[in-house]
């Protein structure tokens, strides 16, 4: 495998705001449009900005840039897109779009709703029953296409590496223990091993709390030219590599191992493409829609050797702050992750890394926060990640 | 079996039926499971598709498969979708076997007549139908004459 490192946008396009609305583990009595429209007047509000401003509008499926665009009042734009979750997928288009000059200003949008594919309370509000995704393999159960294929793989990982679910159950105690430090998170309560391994099983080897927990929420960046966002109120976050991964057999069953999937292009392509990596890494993100991914983004970061992660985050624990603190200093998804906060699809792992870096991020702030890598996205078609930095 | 596009899906409601798949279903009405093969190069590929990924041949012919292979990942289902004479009480186990004709060419289903304690990766398997909604259904047996040690990977 060859990828290239030629990265003429590095460090030239930069984000200038963040916001989030925070996260609700019930069914609110408000539309998806509602929380991106939300998310979006905050984040332009925290970058000096108005509608007017705004030339591209890039977002998740729903609300459509268009609907969001019309809700906010955006007079025109000159480019929009709404490319698939995880939300990497939508920096990279933003990067794409202001380097190339597409657009000046992107506002990037990602709503997280519960809808009856991830939770069935959400059946009980009709205004809801029209999101149901449906898809010609859903209602065929020996199909291991979407979820049920992250807990075909944790099987092949128990069975190739000889873990346990406690390793899994590692990552989903970390999360809470952070969520537990914010305020935005939607699962606050302390989580033990206990707990853990006494929670519903819902696929085995996973259970309940393997899987991100459905939310009503949403979060917004402005994306703009490093260069504008020199002249705007915050510290702008620069984005040195952004990529996609995926190999040559991306489906479920046909992907070839778990040695070999779309992590392992994202983690080659951002060591080309950007300038740093783990060594000089202040705070990681690794996505954990599902524990399992969690475990093999941080084998295949090269924190630690494959089937080792559960044991790296043993020897990293902080029993202190019952979660873990890579070398006493790095947190992993120091915001409580989609496991805790809420399944964000990864807009919540690129909004608290652009906090971190601002060093905003409240009572979670990791002292001197200086560059932040994250890892979204599972192994199949959707493993993606970025490489984000501030001026030394 | 010689039916109509139109009888073809009637019979497979909510499976993903297109013209690179339909030969697939056809052949599961006669109890023969089709797998997709390149005539110019020989390659197995999985799912079906119109063009060979390894030479980009257009020549593909789906062609029968033995049905033996081994057990590559395992999951067992405490909920799912309703589907009668499911009921998830007893978790519901869902396999992808790795078919002995080529490495990593996979095939999902469950595993019928065995416990699920004895359903592990690993363990060596082989085709058979069961009926579902009126039409047959490939799924898997323990094969207890020929198991074996795991294909390597």
């Amino acid at each position: 495998m060859t990828v290239s490192a030629r990265n003429p946008a590095k460090d030239r396009v930069a984000i200038a705001a963040a916001a989030t609305t925070g996260f609700t583990a019930s069914n609110t009595n408000r539309s998806q449009l509602s929380y991106a429209a939300e998310a979006c007047v905050a984040a332009l509000r925290a970058a000096g900005l108005t509608a007017a401003d705004v030339d591209g509008v890039i977002g998740s499926s729903t609300p459509s840039a268009p609907d969001l665009q019309q809700a906010l009042g955006i007079p025109a734009v000159t480019y929009f897109a709404n490319p698939p979750i995880p939300f990497v997928n939508q920096l990279a288009a933003a990067v794409g779009a202001v380097h190339s000059g597409l657009c000046n200003v992107a506002l990037v949008y990602h709503a997280s709703y519960r809808l009856p594919w991830n939770t069935g309370s959400a059946w009980k509000d009709p205004f809801r029953r029209g999101g149901m995704a449906g898809g010609a393999g859903a209602a065929i159960p020996e199909s291991v296409y979407g979820s049920p294929g992250y807990t075909a793989w944790a099987s092949r990982y128990l069975y190739e590496f000889g873990g346990s679910r406690e390793d899994f159950g590692l990552v989903a105690i970390n999360d809470r223990s952070n969520a537990m430090r914010n305020p935005a998170a939607a699962m606050r309560e302390p989580l033990t091993m206990d707990d853990y391994l006494a929670a519903r099983m819902i696929r085995s080897p996973l259970c309940m709390l393997d899987m991100d927990i459905a939310v009503d929420g949403g979060d917004a960046f402005v994306v703009t030219t490093t260069e504008r966002a020199r002249d705007m109120p915050l510290q702008p976050v620069l984005i040195n590599a952004v990529t996609l991964g995926m190999t040559g057999t991306p489906s479920e069953s046909q992907t070839p191992s778990l040695r070999e999937h779309g992590q392992q292009v994202v983690v080659e392509s951002l060591r080309s493409r950007g300038d740093f990596w783990i060594d000089e890494c202040d705070v990681y993100f690794p996505y954990d829609g599902f524990s399992i991914i969690t475990l093999n983004w941080i084998e295949n970061a090269g924190w630690c050797g494959p089937g080792e992660a559960g044991d790296f985050l043993r020897t990293h624990w902080d029993t202190a702050t019952n979660r873990v603190l890579i070398n006493g200093r790095v947190p992993i998804n120091p915001h409580g992750g989609s496991l805790s906060e809420g399944a964000s699809q990864g807009s919540g792992h690129l909004r608290e890394a652009v906090h971190q870096l601002q060093g905003v991020a409240g009572e979670r702030q990791v002292v001197g926060a200086k560059r932040a890598i994250v890892t979204a996205g599972g192994f199949f078609f959707n493993a993606q990640g970025a490489t984000l930095r501030i001026d030394d | 079996m010689d039916i109509s596009d139109e009888e073809l899906l009637a019979r497979f409601p909510g499976y993903p039926l297109d013209h690179d798949t339909a030969a697939r279903y056809r052949g599961w009405l006669d109890h023969v499971m089709l797998v997709d093969r390149c005539s110019a190069c020989g390659i197995w590929h999985e799912p079906p598709g119109p063009i060979c990924p390894a030479c980009w041949s257009t020549d593909i012919v789906p062609t029968r498969v033995e049905g033996t292979g081994t057990i590559h990942l395992a999951i067992f289902l405490h909920q799912g979708p309703p589907v009668e004479g499911i009921d998830y009480s007893t978790p519901y186990p869902v396999v992808v076997v790795e078919l002995d004709e080529q490495p990593n060419l996979r095939m999902s289903s469950t595993v019928v007549g065995a416990a699920n304690e004895d359903i592990v990766i690993g363990t060596r398997v082989r085709l058979d139908w069961i009926e579902r909604r009126g039409a047959p259904m490939p799924v898997f047996r323990l094969d207890e004459v020929a198991r074996s040690a795991p294909v390597s990977s």
